[in-house]
């Protein structure tokens, strides 16, 4: 049997190991954009504070899986799936042929519809090659002895994480948020007003109720135009996130926020299966963190492998904003 | 009857238990939490030794 997995985060990865654990004559294929190897996505949020984030961020080079008899092509952009002959297709290169697929490709950073005329403007961070920009802008103030002045528009979870790691080295930050309060989604409201607390004290400039409404250059300022607008040297959006659903649409699965699967992280197609962030889940949930990720890849290479029964349920989990000094007093809302 | 204890990463859930070390990143059996370098990171998410809790 071959399995193709499209995708090597933390999803693909794991199901990888799992299943080359269980099964050892399967052949296995791993198709990613990635050219570094497997990272760790929690990190990207210390990529300021950390000189050598670069290095440490890798967590696994794609070798390590080769050497454990994992086929890695990298640098590979799947351009389509053929349901009917069962292959994918890879950007200038041939059709592979699978028995089993499983999506795993993950999300990239959601962009509100009044932003996208600006893409030019504004920075993302959403992965090692987003961050590896970022660092790069940003080192071109410091060689001259300048500290970025940054405007983030977002206050969720990741625009606080990032603040935080801006401001604790040494950049001047402004947070935009659509919101009364920090990181609504996850935190209770005392646990919002703690976390701006916490922010301010590490000298982050927090604007509550932010309508930002677009972006322009002026001369070598970005501005923000909110009621006021005001001038920064670089711009990052950190809106949330989006399933990487295009390959599947285009593919005529059944997607809606993500690519549906059943109970089984079976698709509406029987031979493909999706994990992690692109998977949602007939109670209409993605599980995007860590943990029930790595569960979730677990379990269903437990099961290709015939040693995993009845369905895939959610552990019980947690998490934990990667803000410095921030301890949260009530349980995160996951 | 051991005193060893348990840590959890508060990001991906990852358990160090000091009794069974952790052998892949060079920590031997029975290493205890204390005696863990500041720059060992997580094996499963990279994150830094202070993202973990002792568990009750």
């Amino acid at each position: 049997m071959h399995i193709v997995i499209i995708g090597s985060g933390v999803a693909g990865v794991s199901f990888a190991e799992k299943y080359r654990a269980l099964s050892a004559d399967d052949d296995i294929t791993l198709v990613t954009r990635e050219h570094d190897g497997y990272y760790s996505r929690p990190l990207l949020s210390r990529g300021f504070s950390k000189a050598d984030i670069e290095q440490t961020i890798i967590l696994k080079p794609f070798n390590k899986l080769r050497e454990n008899n994992i086929k890695v092509l990298c640098d590979a952009e799947v351009t389509a799936i053929n349901r009917a002959d069962k292959s994918i297709v890879i950007l200038g290169g041939q059709a592979l042929q699978y028995d089993k697929l499983i999506l795993a490709q993950g999300s990239s950073a959601f962009i509100p519809p009044p932003f996208r005329l600006y893409e030019k403007l504004f920075f993302c961070l959403n992965s090692l090659s987003d961050l590896k920009a970022l660092r790069r802008f940003r080192q071109g103030f410091l060689d001259q002895n300048q500290r970025p002045d940054w405007a983030i528009v977002g206050g969720g979870l990741i625009g606080c994480e990032v603040a935080s790691d801006l401001a604790v080295a040494g950049d001047k930050v402004t947070v935009f948020h659509a919101m009364d309060r920090l990181m609504e989604r996850q935190l209770a409201p005392e646990d919002s007003i703690l976390l701006l607390k916490v922010l301010q004290n590490s000298g982050v400039n927090v604007l509550l109720n932010q309508a930002v409404q677009a972006f322009s250059r002026e001369k070598d300022k970005i501005c923000v135009k909110t009621e006021a607008t005001a001038g920064f040297d670089g711009l990052i959006v950190a809106c949330g996130f989006k399933p990487r659903n295009e390959l599947a649409e285009l593919a005529g699965l059944e997607t809606g926020r993500g690519i549906k699967v059943n109970q089984q992280m079976q698709t509406s197609d029987t031979s493909i299966y999706a994990l992690g962030d692109v998977a949602e889940l007939p109670n209409g949930k993605l599980y995007a963190f860590i943990l029930p990720i790595r569960n979730q890849a677990i379990w269903l290479a437990e099961f290709l492998a015939g040693q995993q029964q009845g369905f895939w349920t959610p552990p019980v989990f947690t998490t934990k904003a990667k803000v410095h000094g921030f301890e949260a007093v009530h349980p995160y809302n996951v | 009857m051991s005193d060893y204890k348990k840590y959890q990463c508060g990001v991906c859930g990852h358990i160090y238990d000091e009794a069974e070390g952790d052998p892949d990143s060079g920590l031997a059996p029975g290493t205890l939490w204390k005696d863990i370098p500041d720059d060992w990171r997580c094996p499963e998410c990279g994150v830094e030794k202070s993202e973990y809790a002792l568990m009750a």
